[in-house]
């Protein structure tokens, strides 16, 4: 049969960010997928050191667009350790409250793109809407919904009243029973599952091969978040599950992500329900001694990693920076390998790419 | 930490076992970071090492860095803790052998190295540019001004 190249990208309704593929097709069939990545390249690696590190709060919370806030909690770790502060506990429910609440917002977007690119357009629809609470709640904390501006080094730059806790747990009801809906459908809806399963079945063995992380990683069955293994900020002091699910296929990671949301609201409602007292931060000095450190954390889309090294001056001599969604991206360049079409927009959002944070 | 010190060990005794001539030495970094340096040599096998007898899996990415006197590679794996290994390259002769045949994984973060640092990873597949454009003439942007000529050069 005849092969057919069609490229995906980098401008085509299916990706909301600059990437391309290239498919090649033999009728219906894709046979072979390459990629191209680079399109949103602003090198954010070589930036940082030109800037202090205060300065490169600024800069690294514009590394992505939906999880900007778990880029400065990853930083902001990394300089604190090297600075050997301690971090107020209310400083840190803050941070982890802000990191729960971009959890909720990034899933429901995710959520939203799926079903419209699947052609389910209520789901996108209910999804996004129900997403607008959990940016009210963080626009009312630090005044931007997207870039929040929380997080500085030793501690956060926001504090909440008793007026403002009262009205976030307000609306985490109100988004609760609207998640409770979505979990419904999800788990119902024929036409949902007819579209997403047995699609991109990833299995263990790939997800390890691709170092694949995140609700990708445990809708395949391996059991990891550092939110667990290796806990952060205030993740030690709350209760949760982490959620896995067996069949790698979207449908799973679906699952996965619609109980994470539940897990984050639960998470929340603890931290808003018994805030400690005291300080929100500490005073961290300007220079920051030698040293290097890799500093972890458990974005919506999985681990980020930042190595910081610091030559004891005022600027950081290294910055590396690796998000979720390039692992993600080798996993997908090698799932669009011997599938049929129509199931290419199923396969490239179901595994929930932000192109701008794979590039930097 | 008292668990970490002997996983730091065992690993030491199994890396000396594969690479028996290289003085193997094991340092804590923060946050929970155990750091091995290995020779490019022997990087292959200590992967190995690492995949099957210890069950490290998952590489979380590699650092490239300028340090002056040498190009540093940083391979940070990550299982119930960081473990990272570091490899040393004379900056005129920056080669280490891939990882992609175990670890199809690594083919980004190589591809990524290798092109801000002008590391060549041996036996790598399809050692394209990853995000500069397919016409980068200039230097790896990650060297140091004064190796690299300087922009203003």
């Amino acid at each position: 049969m005849t092969r057919v190249t069609i490229p995906v990208g980098p401008q085509h309704p299916l990706l909301k960010e600059p990437l391309s593929f290239r498919l090649t097709a033999e009728g219906e069939r894709v046979v072979d997928a390459a990629m191209r990545l680079g399109y949103v390249h602003r090198g954010v690696e070589r930036l940082v050191q030109d800037r202090s590190y205060i300065q490169n709060l600024y800069l690294l919370e514009r590394v992505c667009g939906i999880c900007s806030h778990v880029h400065t909690t990853t930083y902001c770790q990394g300089v604190e350790a090297l600075l050997e502060l301690e971090v107020p506990a209310r400083g840190l429910a803050l941070r982890t409250l802000t990191c729960e609440l971009e959890r909720i917002h990034s899933h429901l977007l995710w959520l939203g793109v799926l079903a419209e690119n699947i052609g389910f357009s209520t789901i996108f629809m209910y999804a996004w809407r129900d997403r607008e609470i959990a940016l009210d709640i963080m626009e009312d904390i630090s005044g931007g919904r997207i870039a929040h501006a929380v997080n500085t080094i030793g501690g956060v730059r926001v504090d909440v009243e008793p007026e403002q806790i009262r009205l976030a747990q307000h609306r985490l009801d109100e988004l609760q029973s609207q998640v409770d809906e979505l979990v419904n459908v999800v788990k119902h809806e024929g036409t949902l599952r007819v579209r997403t399963e047995g699609v991109a079945r990833a299995s263990l063995e790939q997800i390890r091969g691709h170092c694949a992380v995140g609700p990708i990683a445990r809708a395949a069955g391996l059991d990891r978040d550092l939110r667990r293994d290796a806990p952060y900020a205030y993740y030690d002091r709350l209760f949760f599950n982490v959620i896995t699910a067996q069949d790698g296929d979207v449908w799973a990671a679906t699952w996965v992500r619609v109980l994470e949301i539940l897990e984050s609201l639960s998470m929340c409602r603890q931290i808003l329900d018994d805030l400690p007292s005291g300080e929100v931060a500490t005073r961290a000095p300007r220079r920051v001694p030698e040293g290097e450190v890799v500093s972890r954390a458990e974005a919506p889309r999985g681990e980020v990693v930042y190595y910081i090294r610091s030559d004891g001056s005022d600027k950081p001599a290294r910055i590396k920076i690796r998000t979720p969604t390039l692992p993600a991206l080798s996993l997908v360049q090698h799932q669009l390998k011997d599938i049929n079409m129509a199931d290419v927009p199923a396969v490239i959002s179901g595994v929930d790419l932000c192109i701008a944070c794979a590039d930097r | 930490m008292g668990g970490r010190g002997m996983e730091a060990e065992a690993l030491l005794e199994a890396l000396r076992e594969v690479c028996p001539d290289y003085a193997f030495e094991a340092r804590t970094m923060p946050v929970n970071e155990i750091v091995i340096d290995v020779p490019a040599r022997c990087l292959e096998e200590a992967v190995a090492v690492l995949r099957e007898t210890f069950s490290v899996h998952h590489l979380s990415t590699i650092t490239a860095q300028d340090l002056g006197k040498e190009l540093e590679l940083l391979y940070h794996f990550w299982h119930e803790g960081g473990i990272t290994l570091r490899v040393g390259l004379p900056p005129n002769d920056a080669r280490v052998p891939t990882l992609t045949g175990a670890l199809p994984g690594a083919d980004f973060y190589e591809r990524e190295a290798g092109e801000m640092l002008g590391v060549t990873f041996e036996g790598h597949p399809g050692p394209e540019h990853l995000l500069l454009p397919e016409d980068w003439e200039s230097e790896p942007p990650l060297l140091d001004g004064d190796r690299a000529g300087g922009d203003e050069a």
